[in-house]
């Protein structure tokens, strides 16, 4: 394993964007080419990783560790059973997201695909970064891009919603990086030595009063991100002006990086103040499932109504997350993957018809399956992997989620549950009044049905829902040795942070260690034997 | 080494200075290039001598002069932004009817008086370098001479710049009148071991005003939009950068002897960084000028610089310094480069479609400008990520706070030039002289700047650390 798997995959799409500044700004073929290129090296990777990941084990894997600016500041990637998931779903979509903007975007092409291929980078970076200097410089920088994304190709009100966007993404997230000096600050103070590890963080004893607000500071930043209700503003206005691969990649990607936070940082760095929240936090995503629900019921725009969708999906992947159990964070991040899938190949659709139309108003439309068949069939596919019918992925991941969640709290369970009723409302009454009933305006008659690229686009995506849908198991084995550590992790059985000998010797060797008695309590082998995963998962 | 040798970055400057003034005296033909190159020859020279010092430092008049490591590191980013500066106003000035020799020898006067700031640890020494810097500044801005507005800012900047001086010489009375002498070390010494007592503390306080008024604190700032905005534009690029590059010095050499009898300073500082982050951050929100903007942006970066100088984190303060010496003055390159002959756009609606019609200048302007809102990997990032955890470990929460959430509001007037450069329309498109390579050198070296310190700063770092260890 000699190819730094990790930093090809971070560092390919960049490479592309790099290049494209140097080439011809009117060979649409050539620019493509080139940004297709990158993306698909970069999935290559991915899948290389994703074969080559030991799901036995828990440990972060492929890491790369390169000092970078001293003082704890490295680069320092890597993936475990989380990550990896949220990796290869990143690499697999934004082809496609890039592929689909082959003839929706006119002009401005080449800045285009520069921004997707860095936008692509900064994501991956997110996803694969354990120092958490690195992450944040990851998780900032990829604002910029989208950006210019939503803003330049965006519609009408762009400059609103993208600046909206930057604006209360950044509040959260500078929020974000006061906290991690303070973290920082504490565990030099603890440790005598500088790190900006996550692993080095996770062992601290923080005082809960501390605890509290840093918490408060890192859940602000992944709330937005997310988005949770009442921070979920900006995400409409973003969805609707942007275009439709921002839109993908917005709602696919992007907000599974707020879910992510929540699972890497937020949680597992402060979980006594997690404790005390989690009424309230659960609070908010029942309210999330809910308001998304019945706000997308009411949305004339089928692009909004998407989005609102978005908020009420993502309150579940948020409660089943609260529910500190191993289905229901399994089913979290499963349903994480569906969700990207389902949304994303929905937002396909909407451009694909907005392409024709030029419009989204559910009432401009009726009776298009008669005139775009194969359409209408890859638009239901879309709506039933998102409703969850079983078969599909999305039931798989609902299912899991619903049973960790009962296995946490009942009353949850129960208000959880509408995320389908409402779901199966909202998308099929949409579906009926777009697709079927007469044809009330004429010019729905000229309307093309999907054309070859189209179809070759989203194909891979119904492909992949049918096989999560039916085979869920070899996915679910990936990530199981991870989760479950995760959950033990969490509930104080087993300590998260994993320490080589020599960062132990060298840490022991540094002096002041306070919370060695805790480690000592870790059985030695534990830590250090890989197969640690397995014996945690025969456990449970 | 005898003295000579130890002034040859200080002569260099100083009498560079002179044989330029004479030199354009007798010059007769309308081009003042030659001038021009004849300055940068002297930049060089001064810049070589000083690295020449680095290993050994050296001292000159009795100590009154001392060139170490903080000193030499300081006058290089000096000299280094003196360099942009000519190499901004070469065609400019000529274009704007302002070809005037006397700039560049001015420039160099001011530049030398800024090297004897840093030079020295006598605060009669760092007073006198003060005011050579501001003489030559005030002429500096009315050199537009044809342009009321330039010259209301050089009145006006005299008249602020006049008073900010009597505050600081009456300071020096009071603290020598404590002390006995005007040496940092030695007034220090006895304040600290007589617990401060009134007449020092308010000696103190008084020549941190005079300082504060120089490099634009609130609330002494008041005086600086209309000076920027009227200033030839490549000197207000000089002008956000270099003064505050020495006077930051100076405050940092008095902030760290600064005993327990001082911390009534301390506060008053600390009211005053949390005021210039707020103050500027919002005024600049409300401007329509870029000029103005870069002034008020500029004032918001002093606060969070003298955040590093509160938490005592010289090596922070030194490279926030030398990337906003990059970001400001590219930022001022790229104002620069918005112009034709006998005109210049500033105006935000100006910048509308620039991003596009001139798309190296729009990207590296847009570059600077995300760097300065602090997007990571760029260098405005990380120079606020070192202040700003050193406040933390000094326990300046409340500051960070403000620190970040204000960047919050510079992200947004920045994002606004961005958007109207790549997200408008231009109702009327701008022509402006694309033929300047001068301009284009200074905005890809400050470009390579911001990347560089953004993501590999290694080695600035290093020579940083190197310099700034040796700072009492």
């Amino acid at each position: 394993m000699n190819m730094p798997l990790l930093s090809v995959l971070i560092f390919a799409p960049l490479a592309g964007a790099v290049l494209l500044i140097f080439l011809p700004k009117d060979r649409k073929d050539i620019l493509y080419g080139a940004a297709g290129a990158a993306s698909l090296a970069a999935l290559g990777a991915a899948v290389l990783l994703y074969a080559r990941f030991n799901g036995a084990s828990a440990e972060m894997q492929f890491t790369e560790r390169v000092s970078w600016l001293g003082g704890g500041i490295q680069y320092h990637v890597g993936v475990d059973g989380i990550s990896l998931m949220l990796v290869v779903l990143t690499a697999f979509l934004l082809p496609i997201a890039i592929f689909s903007s082959w003839s929706s975007v006119k002009d401005r092409i080449k800045e285009y695909l520069f921004f997707m291929l860095l936008l692509e980078t900064g994501i991956l970076g997110v996803f694969c970064a354990v120092n958490v200097f690195l992450f944040y410089v990851f998780w900032e920088a990829m604002l910029i891009p989208m950006y210019f994304l939503i803003g330049i190709w965006g519609g009408r009100r762009r400059v609103y919603a993208t600046t909206k966007f930057v604006l209360v993404t950044m509040f959260g997230s500078l929020l974000m990086l006061a906290a991690i000096f303070v973290l920082a600050a504490q565990y030099q103070k603890a440790s005598g030595t500088a790190s900006f590890n996550l692993f080095d963080f996770y062992g601290m004893s923080l005082p809960p009063q501390l605890q509290l607000w840093l918490f408060l500071a890192f859940a602000l930043a992944f709330a937005i991100k997310v988005p949770m209700v009442p921070l979920h503003t900006w995400l409409p206005d973003a969805h609707v002006e942007a275009p439709t691969a921002g839109s993908v990649i917005l709602a696919a990607i992007l907000l599974k990086m707020g879910a992510y936070g929540f699972l890497r940082f937020a949680l597992p760095l402060f979980p006594d103040a997690v404790q005390k929240l989690l009424p309230a936090l659960a609070a908010l995503s029942i309210a999330g499932i809910l308001y998304g629900g019945l706000m997308a019921l009411v949305q004339k725009d089928i692009k909004s109504l998407v989005a609102y969708s978005s908020i009420s999906h993502m309150g579940l992947i948020m409660l089943a997350i609260f529910a500190l159990n191993v289905e229901s964070v399994e089913g979290a991040v499963f349903q994480m993957l569906n969700h990207g899938l389902s949304t994303g190949m929905l937002f396909l659709m909407v451009g694909v018809l907005y392409e024709r139309a030029h419009t989204r108003t559910i009432a401009d439309f009726g009776g298009v399956s008669k005139v775009m068949p194969v359409f209408a069939a890859f638009f239901l596919v879309a709506i039933l992997s998102s409703l969850g019918l079983p078969g599909l992925n999305g039931f798989v991941g609902e299912f899991l989620c619903f049973y960790g969640i009962f296995g946490a709290n009942h009353l949850w369970a129960i208000l959880a549950v509408s995320t389908v009723i409402l779901a199966a409302a909202y998308l099929l009454w949409m579906y009926q009044r777009v697709m079927h009933g007469p044809i009330i305006q004429d010019k729905v008659r000229f309307y093309r049905d999907m054309n070859v690229r189209e179809i070759v686009l989203v194909v891979p995506i119904v492909i992949l829902m049918v096989w999560m849908g039916l085979f869920p198991g070899a996915f679910l084995k990936k990530m199981d040795a991870t989760v479950t550590r995760y959950i033990r992790s969490l509930k104080g059985q087993e300590k998260m942070f994993i320490m080589n000998r020599q960062d132990r010797a060298a840490a022991l060797a540094h002096g002041s260690y306070p919370w060695s008695s805790t480690a000592e309590t870790v059985p030695q082998s534990r830590i250090e034997d890989p197969s640690a995963a397995a014996a945690a998962k025969d456990i449970r | 080494m005898n003295t000579l040798a130890t002034l040859l970055p200080l002569l260099a400057v100083a009498g560079g200075a002179i044989i330029v003034l004479l030199v354009d005296a007798f010059w007769r033909r309308p081009s003042k290039n030659p001038l021009a190159y004849l300055t940068l020859a002297f930049l060089a020279a001064a810049a070589a001598a000083s690295v020449r010092l680095w290993d050994a430092g050296a001292e000159a008049f009795e100590g009154a002069l001392r060139f170490d490591r903080p000193a030499l590191l300081f006058s290089l980013f000096l000299i280094l932004a003196a360099s942009f500066t000519v190499l901004l106003a070469m065609r400019w000035m000529a274009q704007q009817n302002a070809a005037f020799g006397e700039f560049y020898g001015l420039l160099l006067l001011s530049l030398a008086g800024l090297m004897i700031m840093v030079s020295t640890r006598d605060l009669l020494i760092v007073f006198l370098g003060l005011e050579v810097f501001s003489v030559s500044a005030y002429a500096l801005t009315g050199l537009k001479r044809n342009d009321e507005r330039s010259e209301e800012a050089a009145a006006k900047y005299l008249l602020m710049g006049s008073f900010a001086a009597a505050f600081m010489v009456f300071g020096l009375a009071l603290l020598f009148g404590a002390g006995g002498s005007f040496d940092i070390g030695l007034i220090f010494g006895a304040a600290n071991a007589a617990g401060w007592p009134a007449s020092a503390l308010a000696g103190l306080g008084l020549v941190i005003t005079g300082l504060a008024f120089k490099i634009a604190l609130v609330p002494f700032h008041m005086w600086q939009p209309d000076v920027y905005q009227g200033a030839p534009t490549p000197v207000s690029g000089y002008f956000v950068v270099a003064p505050k590059t020495a006077g930051f010095l100076v405050l940092l050499r008095l902030m760290l002897p600064l005993g327990q009898g001082g911390a009534a300073i301390r506060y008053f500082l600390y009211a005053v960084a949390a005021l210039t982050m707020l103050i500027g951050n919002i005024g600049a929100l409300r401007q329509k000028n870029l000029k103005r903007l870069f002034a008020y942006s500029s004032i918001s970066h002093a606060g969070y610089i003298l955040v590093a100088v509160l938490a005592l984190d010289a090596r922070g303060m030194a490279f926030y310094l030398v990337s906003y010496l990059f970001l400001g003055l590219g930022a001022f390159a790229a104002l620069t480069a918005m112009s034709r002959p006998g005109r210049e756009f500033g105006e935000l609606d100006d910048f509308a479609g620039v991003g596009f019609r001139y798309p190296w200048i729009g990207a590296i302007f847009t570059v600077i400008l995300l760097a300065m809102a602090g997007f990571p990997p760029l260098s405005g990032f990380l120079a606020k990520f070192y202040v700003f955890s050193a406040a933390v470990r000094a326990g300046l929460v409340p500051l960070v706070l403000i620190g970040v959430l204000t960047s919050l509001i510079s992200v947004a007037y920045y994002l606004r030039v961005i958007a109207a450069m790549y997200m408008r329309e231009p109702d009327h498109p701008v022509d402006i002289d694309v033929e300047n390579p001068a301009v284009l050198l200074v905005l890809f070296l400050c470009l390579y700047g911001v990347l560089q310190m953004g993501i590999f700063p290694g080695n600035i770092l290093l020579v940083i650390r190197q310099a700034m260890s040796g700072l009492f």
